[in-house]
């Protein structure tokens, strides 16, 4: 045991004093560490508030239903249900969007059943409009009819409503769903 | 000729590079209160903390924990935190504590942490299996 003591405090003190000696001047050199008023990093994204977003690179097939904001700036084959709804600039939809407040600067090829409705400048509407409040600026493209009868036709259906089946969804997935289990 | 410089490095160290084209395309986010059914098709980044039933194709996804998808996943990287039921074709497979999975892990390397659910088989393969996956009847919807 004390063979072994011996070996190994040798080697390890040697190499500590040879250590202490190059590090001794050293720390004066060193430059005071500065005081930063603000983190160097931001704080992580907390995801729970966040909305959705559908950035440009994403393309959906199918349905696609949301209790919170949703920015879409993607590609959309099928129905959006959502609270606040934002179609940007080069996003496309095909389908119906619905929503409390729906924004368009995009494209939509199908129907938009909203609250609010906004119509930016550079939205391009191919359908018809159902809503209650609408606001569309100079350099909106409509083709269809705007009718403000959201929520008092029996047509309009509510916000968020229970999911059809998909033709395309994948032959792997069975069909007994989330719901179903939880 | 840049263009397909640029995929054949791509593919040849398809392996050990991080989704890199995902930098450059805005990541999507697919929050909790959101549910979608179909096909998603994604050039780069998609973090999911929602619920999503069909077949995903993207070049790096995370399910997030509370996040919940059925169906397949055909990515370069997968990280999984949350739940899973179907089958994953990457690469690159990160399975975290918090993630319950059932169903199959087609990969190359995979890092599974202690305390993950995991109920299935994950078949290992090499990388060039991957690259012809866009073909595979079997992958397609």
């Amino acid at each position: 045991m004390t063979i072994f003591n011996r070996n190994d405090n040798k080697p390890a003190d040697s190499k500590l004093s040879a250590i202490d000696a190059l590090q001794t001047p050293k720390p004066t050199e060193q430059p005071r560490p500065q005081a930063y008023a603000q983190p160097l990093s931001p704080p992580a994204k907390t995801g729970a508030s966040m909305a959705s977003v559908i950035s440009k690179a994403l393309k959906i097939t199918g349905q696609l239903e949301s209790t919170e904001d949703i920015q879409i700036d993607g590609e959309i084959d099928g129905d959006v249900r959502g609270v606040g709804v934002k179609i940007g600039n080069n996003a496309k939809v095909k389908g119906t969007v619905y929503g409390d407040e729906v924004e368009l600067a995009g494209t939509i090829d199908g129907r938009i059943e909203a609250k609010k409705v906004i119509l930016t400048g550079t939205a391009r509407m191919s359908g018809d409009v159902s809503h209650q409040d609408i606001k569309i600026e100079s350099g909106a493209f409509i083709d269809g009819n705007l009718k403000p009868d959201f929520g008092k036709t029996a047509g309009s259906k509510p916000t968020v409503a229970p999911f059809k089946p998909v033709a395309a969804v994948a032959p792997a997935t069975p069909d007994k769903s989330a719901e179903a289990r939880h | 000729m840049g263009l397909s410089m640029f995929a054949l490095s791509r593919r040849s160290d398809a392996r050990f590079a991080p989704a890199r084209s995902s930098a450059e395309l805005p990541p999507s986010f697919l929050g909790s209160g959101i549910r979608v059914r179909g096909v998603l098709e994604i050039e780069g980044e998609l973090t999911i903390q929602g619920f999503v039933a069909g077949r995903i194709a993207a070049l790096k996804l995370i399910i997030a924990p509370g996040g919940r998808v059925e169906g397949d996943i055909v990515a370069r990287e997968v990280v999984v935190s949350g739940n899973l039921n179907g089958r994953i074709f990457a690469p690159n497979v990160t399975v975290e504590e918090t993630a319950h999975i059932d169903g199959r892990i087609f990969h190359n390397t995979i890092t599974v942490a202690r305390g993950a659910h995991f109920d299935g088989r994950m078949p290992w393969r090499p990388v060039n299996f991957f690259e012809t996956l866009d073909q595979l009847p079997e992958t397609q919807p």
